[in-house]
């Protein structure tokens, strides 16, 4: 392993917890009570952290694709909740800020690192790890 | 342990491993969701041991109200008022947010006003939806629900430490609902003297925000209104008018509209008009319901529950 593959590891897993960080505290601080939208923020928050911790500790490619999915369906969620409403429940802008605006950052840089390493390996690499 | 590739191209101990991977993964999801409702569980129970304010919105009964999308909606609204009875707990009062009745009759009124006599708590406050005021200027809604308001039936009013205004927005109306001068004084001087952390809630028959001004779901000077609450931490409106559950958060200020005991109108858009929707036999009551409200000391955001009619 390189530095750069561990960069790019710790990286990813922190970019991953803070996206879950932010949406498990939203989900203390109130948003337990909006129907289908707390469950999905303790999901999201369970779930980011758990990969965080796997694919800092090594886990193999398949959950760093996971990651990316997560992270681009997030994406997808917020942008819904700015636009059509997302099960009813819509919210303007960043806010609550600055949650909203760290948690995007972090999906997204989630994406770009994910993408990095399927592009900087060799397409024999990409097989699954042993 | 076998080595051999499997017709995918995997060798048995590779799957056991990824399968290992993938279950680390499931325990360590469940265990940091166990952790986070935990966390949240703790902050519940430190601070709503008994919440400091417990009450119940039901909207939009159109007592009077014929027609196939619901040909009894006195019975549906008795329901709502049986299960907020036995939710378990008094509720410290009961928010009707408006279209009591369907065409303002003294009868309707009476009927509704004998009607909510039922509900088992110390209570109920009401503000008017436009079909409790559509030939006299909400008169007949005054006489039946107005003692004790100002100006056209507003009113406000402090519970455990809660600040609450009922606003009408349903008269002089144009297409979207309407404030008025006399009514955005009364709220500028009525929350002048509060401080910034008291929480605020207030209700209204139509949207104080933009839910679909098309349809006339919104009101035209609600900016003016908020702009008098925006140094307020926590400011909860409650509104009904649009029959369906819909929440929307502006800066401090949350928005959830509330359904109906009546019937169902259409999403934001879908058809010419919000006309009552007819369900397929037995769906009616899914759409149709109730909503618990409780408030915390400490806490920013209220919590809401919206039970189904059952």
């Amino acid at each position: 392993m390189t530095i750069t593959d561990l960069a790019t590891r710790i990286a990813l897993s922190a970019s991953l917890a803070a996206s879950g960080v932010v949406h498990a505290y939203l989900y203390v601080d109130g948003y337990r009570g909006i129907p289908t939208i707390g469950p999905a923020f303790l999901l999201q928050g369970s779930a980011f952290c758990a990969l965080a911790v796997l694919i800092l500790v090594g886990g193999p490619g398949w959950l760093r694709l996971a990651s990316a999915i997560g992270a681009a369906g997030s994406l997808v969620a917020f942008a819904l909740s700015r636009t059509v409403g997302l099960f009813g429940f819509t919210e303007t802008g960043w806010q609550p800020a600055p949650y909203a605006m760290i948690s995007v950052i972090a999906e997204v840089l989630t994406i770009l690192l994910v993408a990095a390493t399927v592009l900087r390996r060799p397409s024999a690499d990409r097989l699954p790890a042993t | 342990m076998s080595t051999e590739h499997d017709p995918a191209g995997m060798t048995r101990r590779q799957l056991i491993r990824h399968s290992a991977w993938f279950g680390a993964a499931v325990v360590l999801t469940v265990a940091g969701g166990e952790v986070i409702s935990h966390i949240a569980g703790s902050a519940d129970a430190a601070q709503t041991a008994k919440p400091a304010l417990r009450f119940a919105q039901i909207s939009d009964s159109h007592i009077g109200f014929n027609g196939p999308a619901n040909p009894n909606v006195a019975d549906t609204f008795n329901q709502a008022i049986g299960q907020i009875n036995g939710l378990g707990f008094t509720p410290d009062f009961v928010i009707h947010t408006g279209d009591l009745t369907h065409l303002a009759t003294p009868a309707q009124f009476d009927q509704v006003k004998q009607m909510l006599t039922d509900l088992n708590t110390p209570h109920v406050f009401t503000v008017p939806g436009e079909h409790d005021s559509t030939d006299d200027a909400g008169q007949k809604y005054r006489q039946a629900f107005g003692a004790g308001t100002r100006g056209d039936g507003w009113y406000s009013f402090d519970i455990a430490g809660v600040h609450l205004i009922g606003l009408v927005n349903t008269l002089n109306l144009k297409k979207l609902g309407h404030l008025g001068a006399d009514q955005l004084e009364f709220i500028e001087k009525d929350v002048a003297g509060l401080p910034n952390d008291t929480p605020i809630i207030v209700f209204s028959h139509i949207p104080l925000f933009a839910m679909y001004p098309d349809w006339g779901w919104g009101t035209d000077d609600a900016a003016q209104a908020l702009s008098y609450l925006k140094r307020f931490s926590s400011v909860t409106c409650l509104n009904g008018h649009v029959h369906q559950l819909f929440s929307k958060t502006e800066g401090n200020v949350t928005f959830y509209s509330a359904t109906t005991t009546a019937y169902p109108l259409p999403a934001p858009g879908q058809g010419p008009a919000p006309k009552p929707m007819t369900l397929p036999a037995g769906k009616l009551h899914d759409a149709l319901g109730i909503r618990e409200v409780s408030y915390t000391k400490g806490q920013q955001a209220l919590a809401l529950k919206d039970e189904k009619l059952t």
